[in-house]
């Protein structure tokens, strides 16, 4: 830690404790109750661990997706395109398997949502931010169009999906108690190990790491840098449209026009984060559901959900001075 | 106001909607030119709506309103410049960062002074921020042609190497450069509560990020950027003018219309309306 | 008579544990030509950055004209009189020549095109140089961007020019032309340092030397006084032996390149309908001024640059279509010109840098899965190939000096049964015993049935290590006749198409 560092955490420091003064929370109380909202019950721990399903499948989305040199701010259009799909596919197919044929569709669906952001990339060099951020919109107002048009429960008054079967319905793996940890949850959590030994065992996770580190260098190598561009932006995509499926399967059980409240941003900071290995997903989408379920229970105190943000934001901010920091180039 | 003719209605809400965006387009300009890369545009406009609407509001004074915005958005823009120079971060995700701070603190504010946003704020007469906007570009055009400051700009953007070997200083050239990236933005941001009568929660609604695809589509140019600018205003002034009516006897939904920006950015990026022209070299480098 | 100009005193540079200079002295009389020489990683260019502010000196003082400097960076250096070229010109390619000439130094707030337009030229004409200055800069060819610097240097009124390689790029005459013109503005009283490592130029053209070797001052020199064997002994410190090449029969034919035709970036022709073959136990050189389509012609046989016409066989097997990956597990082997962007990922460690452009190759390659144990025998070679200074196979490859990076990248060329390898300047940054070593290898492989080409923008290199020399001018491949190809002045003129 340089005097630098110092000075930038202690700044966000000074920032999160006045934006709990102009709440009118104390900084102290503020910020313990979240930390006994978010873990200090068992009840706390079911939120938190529910916050941390989408998080955590996001992120791994999203660090699929940096891994190879893309920032898929996407992941929250995908998330939301496969939450939908799963939804419809729930609602019109009650047959054998409709947990996994829906799950499938929204994995079809977030990636469908993501290739024209790699192909773009690949082919037409358009930056992924943006496509991606034009594709988020998109996903919005279709969505939206959807849940107010054909897709509308017809019993209800705001725009939302009717409910799906209790056979649809993914199951808790635990329960015992308050504490509650769903299969959607185990799912991240294997997600991360594959990951890991796909991408440092594997010839086609290392190519795919190479294309990330240098396109360049990785083509000289014999990578064929397009393809891989493709497939990460679809694998990233089918990861986060496979995140909303669970969303709608594990908690939801309908979509609504406002499903994600931001979980894709969010999940650019889990994965940011999380640093070069997958394994560090786990720490990181942790922290953030904290953060995130820690809010939530200080809003009775009075505090708004805006504190996430700020939190988010700043976290983000420390830990990428910290972490991903561009050298000046020696012209000698 | 029922009697106005549809192409006059357009016409106006043309101007209205584009307005802000050419000003974040001009801010983003200033910044991605020297070699910023600036997705933090959104924040930095809510920001400036945030302050402009509740001081406006608190003071009953417009002026003393649009400058804590402008401070506001210089003052965001300032912590880009410090995390990406000093700090040397990734530009992509400073501005991120910045983002999710400006996203939440005013939402906090919005919160805590709900109260306030009741009443129409008293503000600058829109035209006076029209032609801002307008001079503006001109403006921007004329100095980057013509002036020392241009070239310096243009030279860091491209190279920042070369242009410290030359004896530039890329870190006080982009100081510069995203103050007015802070100006530009500050104003924009402004602009918005402004049409709205009172800040509400992420009014900006994706304007900052539209105004960067106007920027790309522009090529990093200002003139070309303002027409697309123009285009984006155009297309949301047909889809208030169109909403609700059929075309070939179906029922449009809104949402078409609102997606409609998005989706013509996305076939250009796709190189169906033209090729995009090239991106600053020095995008992105320390 | 002259007076001193430039006056280093005690100069120690370190970089993190790394000394680059220690107490190192230097003074240049103004109206001189003053030769900094000294092989790779000496410390040449370091000294200058000093002298141009681009770094602050560990310990030491700078004197310019008697009076004690500290420069904090380039822009106080420029201030103060001191220019300086480097070796890779600071030309932005995008703006126009005449905005390349200002920036940095403009006449105002406002730029006065056509004013600034009418001095430019006065400038161009004093020098007997022709720009045009409303053009773009990009395309402009090595003698005509070493001219541009040149004209910065007068534009921002330097007294003291600092030129780092000004003739790596350029061929015989046009180094002829910029040493005219040096002697020139330093009869006119500029102070010219050249940092070269030609011995032939200090001879001909300058009028002191000074001799760095590892981050030490060697001596200083009036140049009638001394003569190359003894500057030689100074630079390397001790005698070298050069290893001449061996007679050998030469075997079949192992690359074949018929009527081959390369797209340039820019769309244009970069290889014209280059036609030639290599033979097993061949080391051929390749000549050529750099941008002449040595590049464009490497790229392209890896399958890396696009195809206008024309065929490549391997082996007697037509690649023309074989995409890179597929050339590299047949044996194809680019040691490429820009080490950092195509060569090798700087934030990798050595050993997983060791597998790059070999993980589809069959030692390397178990089913899905990389064979830990095969990366690890790689590595381990590829390091200890040429000696090579490092910590240990995991340590981060961008943390290797430049020519030990180098060195790496030689090495895991002869990895995975190569057929061929394309060497684009191999011994970039390395000292001159290890250059030899690198030569002995790449002849080595030849010489058990491969075949080797290398790009070397050094004539004389290419002369005394290679069997046979190609010459390559504008995207055009040509054989010169027998008794031209030991010839550095016939090569010389081929290389810029003159008869």
């Amino acid at each position: 830690m340089n005097w630098k560092l110092i000075l930038l955490t202690l700044g966000a420091f000074i920032l999160i404790w006045v934006a709990f003064l102009v709440t009118g929370v104390s900084t102290v109380e503020g910020l313990q109750q979240m930390v006994k909202g978010s873990m200090g019950s068992a009840r706390g721990w079911t939120g938190t661990l529910r916050e941390m399903t989408p998080l955590l499948l996001l992120g791994i989305a999203v660090f699929v997706g940096l891994r190879a040199g893309l920032f898929n701010i996407g992941a929250d259009g995908q998330f939301n395109i496969g939450a939908l799909c799963g939804v419809f596919v729930a609602l019109n197919y009650q047959g054998p398997g409709a947990i996994i044929v829906a799950l499938l569709a929204g994995c079809v669906g977030g990636a469908l949502w993501a290739w024209p952001a790699g192909l773009i990339k690949a082919h037409r060099g358009g930056h992924e931010v943006i496509t991606t951020i034009m594709l988020n919109n998109l996903a919005f107002f279709l969505t939206l169009a959807l849940v107010k048009g054909p897709l509308k429960d017809p019993n209800a008054q705001s725009p939302t999906s009717a409910n799906v079967a209790d056979a649809a319905f993914l199951p808790y793996i635990f329960e015992s108690g308050n504490i509650k940890i769903s299969l959607g949850w185990v799912f991240g959590i294997v997600a991360v190990i594959g990951l890991w030994t796909w991408l440092k065992k594997t010839v086609s996770g290392y190519e795919l790491e190479a294309t990330g580190a240098n396109p360049k260098a990785a083509e000289t190598a014999g990578v064929k840098t397009k393809a891989v561009t493709v497939r990460a932006m679809l694998l990233s995509g089918m990861i986060a449209g496979f995140a909303g499926a669970i969303q709608v399967l594990a908690f939801e059980h309908r979509f609504y026009s406002g499903f994600s409240p931001g979980y894709g941003f969010d999940a650019l900071g889990v994965a940011l984060l999380a640093g070069n290995s997958p394994i560090g997903l786990l720490p990181s989408s942790l922290l953030f559901s904290v953060i995130s379920k820690g809010v939530t229970s200080v809003s009775l105190l009075g505090v708004p959900k805006g504190m996430n943000g700020i939190l988010i934001g700043l976290v983000v901010i420390v830990f990428a001075a910290m972490r991903y920091r561009k050298a000046v180039k020696n012209d000698g | 106001m029922a009697n106005t003719s549809p192409v006059i209605s357009v016409l106006t809400s043309t101007l209205t909607f584009s307005a802000p965006l050419v000003l974040a387009a001009l801010g983003g300009l200033c910044s991605e030119r020297s070699g910023v890369i600036n997705i933090g545009l959104e924040g930095k406009m809510l920001g400036a709506a945030c302050a402009t609407g509740f001081v406006t509001q608190a003071t009953g004074n417009a002026f003393l309103g649009m400058i804590s915005g402008l401070m506001t958005a210089i003052l965001l823009s300032f912590l880009h410049w410090l995390l990406t120079q000093t700090y040397r971060m990734d530009h992509i995700i400073s501005g991120m960062g910045i983002n999710l701070l400006a996203g939440g603190a005013t939402a906090l504010v919005a919160k805590t002074f709900s109260s306030l946003g009741s009443e129409k704020m008293n503000a600058f007469p829109v035209a006076a921020y029209w032609v801002m906007a307008w001079t503006a570009v001109f403006g921007v055009y004329w100095y980057l042609k013509n002036s020392r400051g241009g070239l310096r700009l243009n030279a860091v953007g491209q190279d920042p190497d070369k242009a410290r070997q030359m004896g530039l200083k890329p870190v006080k050239v982009r100081f510069m450069a995203l103050l007015w990236t802070g100006v530009f933005t500050g104003i924009a941001g402004a602009l918005v509560v402004s049409n709205a009568g009172s800040f509400t929660d992420n009014m900006t609604a994706g304007r900052g990020y539209i105004a960067l695809a106007a920027l790309i589509l522009g090529g990093w140019r200002p003139i070309p950027a303002f027409f697309a600018c123009l285009f984006f205003g155009f297309l949301d002034g047909v889809q208030l003018q169109l909403q609700g009516q059929s075309l070939f006897g179906q029922t449009i939904p809104v949402e078409f219309w609102q997606a409609l920006p998005y989706l013509v950015t996305i076939l250009a990026l796709a190189g169906l309306l033209g090729k995009g022209s090239k991106a600053p070299s020095g995008l992105g480098r320390a | 008579m002259s007076e001193i100009m430039v006056q280093m005193s005690g100069i120690t540079m370190d970089f993190g544990a790394v000394r680059a200079l220690e107490n190192v002295s230097l003074s240049v009389k103004q109206g001189h030509i003053h030769a900094l020489v000294g092989e790779n990683g000496a410390g040449k260019t370091t000294l200058m950055r000093i002298l141009y502010g681009a770094i602050q000196p560990t310990e030491g003082s700078v004197q310019i004209g008697g009076e004690e400097k500290h420069f904090r960076s380039q822009d106080e250096a420029i201030h103060a009189g001191v220019g300086m070229v480097s070796q890779h010109y600071s030309i932005i390619p995008e703006l126009t020549q005449l905005d390349n000439l200002m920036v940095g130094a403009e006449p105002g707030w406002l730029i006065p095109r056509a004013a600034a337009k009418t001095r430019a030229d006065e400038l161009a004409q004093r020098m007997g140089f022709e720009f045009e200055w409303d053009a773009l800069s990009e395309g402009i060819g090595p003698a005509q961007a070493q001219k541009l610097e040149i004209l910065k240097l007068l534009w921002r009124d330097s007294q003291i020019m600092i030129l780092d390689e000004p003739t790596a790029m350029l061929t015989p005459a046009d180094s002829d032309l910029l040493y005219g013109k040096l002697r020139e503005l330093a009869n006119a009283g500029a102070t010219v340092i050249v940092v070269t490592h030609r011995l032939p130029e200090v001879m001909e053209y300058c009028d002191e030397v000074t001799v760095l070797r590892s981050g030490q001052l060697i001596g200083s020199k009036v140049v009638s006084e001394t003569n190359s064997a003894e500057l030689a002994e100074m630079i390397v410190g001790h005698a070298i032996e050069f290893q001449k090449p061996d007679k050998f029969d030469a075997g079949e034919v192992v690359l074949s390149v018929s009527g081959l035709s390369v797209k340039g970036d820019r769309g244009d022709e970069a290889v014209k309908s280059a036609s030639f073959e290599l033979r097993a136990g061949e080391f051929v050189g390749l000549a050529g001024v750099d941008g002449n389509g040595q590049r464009e012609l490497f790229l392209n046989l890896m399958g890396l640059q696009p195809t206008l016409g024309g065929g490549i066989t391997l082996d007697e097997v037509d690649i023309t279509r074989h995409s890179t990956s597929e050339r590299l597990l047949n044996g194809m082997r680019l040691i490429p010109e820009d080490r950092h962007e195509e060569a090798v990922i700087e934030d990798w460690s050595i050993e997983e840098n060791g597998i790059l452009g070999l993980q589809r190759s069959g030692s390397v390659k178990s089913g899905m899965a990389i064979n830990g144990s095969a990366k690890a025998a790689i590595a381990e070679r590829i390091t200890t190939l040429f000696p090579t200074k490092f910590d240990h196979v995991h340590q981060r490859f961008g943390a290797l000096s430049g020519g030990n990076q180098q060195k790496v990248v030689n090495a895991r060329a002869f990895e995975g049964n190569p057929r061929v390898i394309l060497a684009f300047q191999p011994t970039r940054g390395i000292d001159i015993k290890v250059s030899e070593l690198v030569f002995q290898k790449l002849r080595a492989f030849a010489r058990s049935g491969g075949a080797v080409v290398m790009v070397n923008f050094d004539v004389d290199d290419l002369i005394e290590h290679c069997d046979r020399i190609l010459v390559i001018n504008h995207g055009e491949v040509f054989e010169p006749r027998p008794e031209e190809s030991h010839d550095r002045a016939a090569i010389g003129r081929l290389m810029v198409g003159a008869q």
